[in-house]
């Protein structure tokens, strides 16, 4: 039988200024008609790149030394460009990582969908568009007709998305590539997209490369998983198997990064004396005018307790409000209410002393925009210490901290890798020995494996300076291995206050419920 | 720093500007000393002399060298310029960070008295400055640098409100750090390269400002060699010598070519997307 895909000895460089950099080392991949192989990898480990290259849109400083792309019987390689257009969409389909960007925010979602169509399965103008409405309403996507008339702007991501995956899907091609479609989607609607994507694929048994850096989440929609590790393929196995007996040293370390709820990485309890308490606080942004009324609070009167040395889970999905009371709690945006700090009583943004200030850090979730590109790293870090007391000689010894060489310190940011960067984020809100710290999505950017050792350092530092923690998240499964208590979040409210150990009780609010069924625990 | 002067040449626009800016330079740093003539010397049997070996760029109504004036000029008009467009710029980048970062009502207050002023055109408000202030060079840099500083805050604004919604921005004032030190050190140095650009193209507007508010009798005074007043000089003996024209008109349009295409080559070299 011929493969649907296959990928034989490709090996790929990018021509720099240096010379040649080998992001792919002589990869052999096959995908049977209807089968769907999971590409699983860190970020910069080339499964984009092996995207690209099946697309046929690789940069122009791409050199492919060797090997071969075959769809089917046809050389990917050899086509020109007029046969490739027949190619892609037709018989190659592809869904990108983020919707808002790979739908044209200028025409109609029924205008791109039916071009598709019109284009690629030869159909007359009215039936493509008849067809259009079809494809919308199987994707579960209502009142189908209404959408066909919407631009972008006016849908939301998930259902971005699912037009992505209709057009995709209904020009019937052999195989779809799909490039961490679920990333940018916060866990529920994510959770549903792949839910139809298992439906779809059980319909029309079309062949599929999953590509993603979750390996939870590939064992649960792939029939078997490749494993890749800067460019080169290390292990292929059965998605259920991959879990139970990783073979190669980085699987293992994919593997075990994977939060579980069940493995427990804190066994301390927090002290008994509150350190902060936030009551009735409520967060607006903009406000009503002439001819307008005021938007929503962006949180509706919520209050809760932080002790000392405790964590403190924050879970919900985006616009939940959970930025914006991280927002609050550190004098970003105004709010009403009341905030207590040990003894201090903050009713807004002027009764934030100095102290405060100290007391209560924060850490951002994008390191590249939370360090200053200009600002070499012992400037970052010296600036805590000037503002709060401190010696500047101190900087190697919060580089150490973080467990970076104190030769980082005269490096710029872009120097960094992401990884690092954050890590410098953590060594700037730990300068300041405070009492509380604040992070907000931290580990949302990063790859699973760099998640794991940021986690594992902030809890060491915990251990060494005893500070408590607000970590606001989205990944459940994750908060569920380290907070002592969580609350869940859902438009501006908290649904559910509970001790960790709760959330396996059935007397969870039905939203936390429908969270932990989103969250995709490992198969195996 | 090296790195982009080394892109910078690598463009056509950017090395020939750069090349003319050097010359300029050359003009202004050692034009006395290498003028053949005194720029001030009167010569009444070479009153007119055309283009020749005597005077390369031929003579003025005094018989005084075109050349050498042009050369000891060149003193007088560019660094004026180049001062009055840096103040200028400081002026209005300064505005334009300070009114981004503090946001609402007062940059709302800020920004609409910018459009206000800027509603008055440059050389309208130059000669309205000038005119209260009173005749002379150094009032004219300043008349300069008061007309360009809104375009400047505005162009300065639009940058910097994207740097005011980056995290480390957010992070400073989380921090408590004070507005001076968010200005300064945080917004300022992200916004610098659109700065940049913009005032090396103005540079070229104010050679040519300077020119005219000369020209009117209102900048510098006889008997300087500033090219605007070579200019208005040498109007009234148009038909007689057009050399005394052309010449200041074409170093007043080759500084500003100069300038502007070291601001076109600067803006792709600080362009980190268009690596080629």
């Amino acid at each position: 039988m011929i493969p649907a895909l296959a990928i034989k000895n490709y090996t790929l460089d990018y021509v720099t200024a240096a010379g040649p950099v080998r992001v792919l080392h002589d990869i052999s991949l096959q995908i049977a008609p209807g089968e769907v192989l999971g590409l699983v990898g860190e970020s910069g480990s080339g499964k984009s790149s092996l995207a690209w290259a099946l697309m046929r849109h690789l940069p122009d400083n791409a050199s492919e030394v060797a090997g071969s792309l075959q769809l089917g019987d046809i050389d990917l390689q050899r086509l020109s460009p007029r046969a490739l257009t027949e190619i892609r969409g037709r018989r190659l389909g592809m869904v990108f990582q983020d919707p808002s960007t790979s739908l044209n925010p200028t025409l109609t979602i029924g205008t791109q969908i039916t071009e598709a169509l019109i284009r690629h399965r030869g159909l007359k103008r009215r039936d493509a568009s008849s067809l259009a409405i079809e494809l919308l309403g199987h994707v579960d996507l209502n009142n189908p007709a209404a959408i066909m008339r919407r631009y972008p702007h006016e849908i939301s991501g998930g259902e971005k998305q699912r037009v992505v995956i209709a057009t995709a899907f209904g020009c019937q091609p052999d195989v779809i590539l799909f490039d961490e479609p679920t990333t940018a989607l916060d866990v529920i609607t994510g959770a549903r997209i792949l839910e139809l994507f298992a439906r779809l694929r059980r319909e029309t048994g079309v062949a599929a490369l999953y590509i993603s850096h979750d390996l939870a989440l590939v064992t649960r929609v792939a029939d078997r998983v490749a494993v890749l590790e800067r460019g080169r393929l290390v292990e292929q196995a059965p998605a259920a198997d991959i879990f139970r007996a990783p073979r190669h040293a980085n699987t293992r370390v994919l593997v075990d990064a994977v939060p579980r709820p069940e493995r427990r990485l804190v066994h301390d309890m927090p002290r008994d004396q509150v350190l902060l308490a936030a009551s009735d606080i409520e967060v607006q942004y903009g406000s009503g005018g002439l001819f307008r009324d005021a938007p929503p609070p962006a949180t509706k009167k919520i209050g809760f307790e932080v002790r000392g040395g405790e964590i403190l889970g924050l879970v919900g999905e985006s616009g939940s409000g959970k930025s914006s009371m991280a927002r609050a709690l550190t004098g970003l945006a105004r709010f009403s209410g009341k905030i207590s700090f040990e003894a201090h009583e903050i009713h807004g943004l002027r009764d934030m002393n100095a102290a405060y200030r100290r007391d209560v850090q924060i850490i951002f979730q994008h390191p590249d925009s939370s360090l200053n590109p200009r600002h070499r790293i012992d400037e970052i870090l010296s600036r805590p210490l000037k503002l709060y007391g401190g010696d500047l000689a101190d900087i190697p010894r919060l580089l150490d901290q973080v467990r970076l060489p104190a030769s980082y310190a005269n490096r710029w940011p872009h120097q960094l890798s992401g990884g690092e960067k954050q890590r410098i984020a953590i060594a700037r809100a730990f300068a300041a020995r405070p009492k509380l710290v604040i992070c907000d999505e931290i580990t949302a950017p990063l790859d699973v494996s760099v998640q794991a050792q940021i986690i594992e350092l902030l809890l060491s530092l915990r251990e060494a300076t005893g500070a408590a923690f607000l970590f606001i998240t989205h990944d459940l499964n994750l908060i569920r291995q380290i907070a002592h208590r969580i609350a869940v979040m859902r438009r501006g409210e908290v649904v559910d206050l509970l001790p960790f150990e709760d959330f396996d009780a059935d007397h969870v609010h039905p939203y936390t419920r429908e969270l932990m069924a989103a969250s995709p625990v490992p198969v195996g | 720093m090296t790195e982009l002067f080394i892109r910078l040449m690598r463009r056509p626009q950017g090395f020939i500007g750069v090349l003319l800016l050097a010359l300029i330079a050359a003009a202004c740093l050692f034009g006395s000393a290498l003028a053949p003539y005194a720029p001030e010397k009167i010569d009444f049997l070479g009153r007119f002399r055309a283009p020749g070996w005597q005077n390369w760029l031929g003579a003025d109504q005094f018989g005084r060298d075109i050349l050498s004036r042009l050369m000891v000029g060149a003193r007088s008009t560019v660094p004026l310029a180049f001062i009055a467009t840096f103040v200028g710029s400081a002026a209005g980048a300064i505005i334009g960070v300070g009114s981004a970062y503090l946001g609402g009502r007062t940059d709302e207050a800020i920004m609409r008295t910018n459009d206000a002023v800027m509603a008055i055109p440059g050389l309208l408000m130059a000669l309205l400055l000038v005119s209260t202030l009173g005749n002379g060079a150094g009032n004219a840099v300043i008349a300069i640098a008061v007309a360009f500083a809104p375009g400047m805050a505005r162009v300065t604004r639009s940058a910097a409100l994207n740097v005011r919604n980056q995290d480390y921005v957010k992070a400073a004032i989380a921090r408590g750090e004070g507005a001076h030190w968010i200005i300064f050190r945080e917004m300022l140095p992200n916004v610098m390269a659109p700065i940049v650009i913009e005032s090396t193209i103005r540079v070229s507007f104010a050679v040519m400002l300077f020119a005219t508010l000369s020209f009117l009798g209102v900048g510098a005074q006889p008997p300087a060699s500033e090219w605007g007043l070579m200019v208005a000089d040498a109007r009234q003996y148009m038909h007689q010598a057009p050399w005394g024209l052309i010449a200041p008109s074409a170093a007043i349009a080759l500084t500003a070519i100069a300038f502007n295409l070291v601001g076109d080559g600067l803006r792709d070299a600080l362009n980190p997307k268009d690596e080629r």
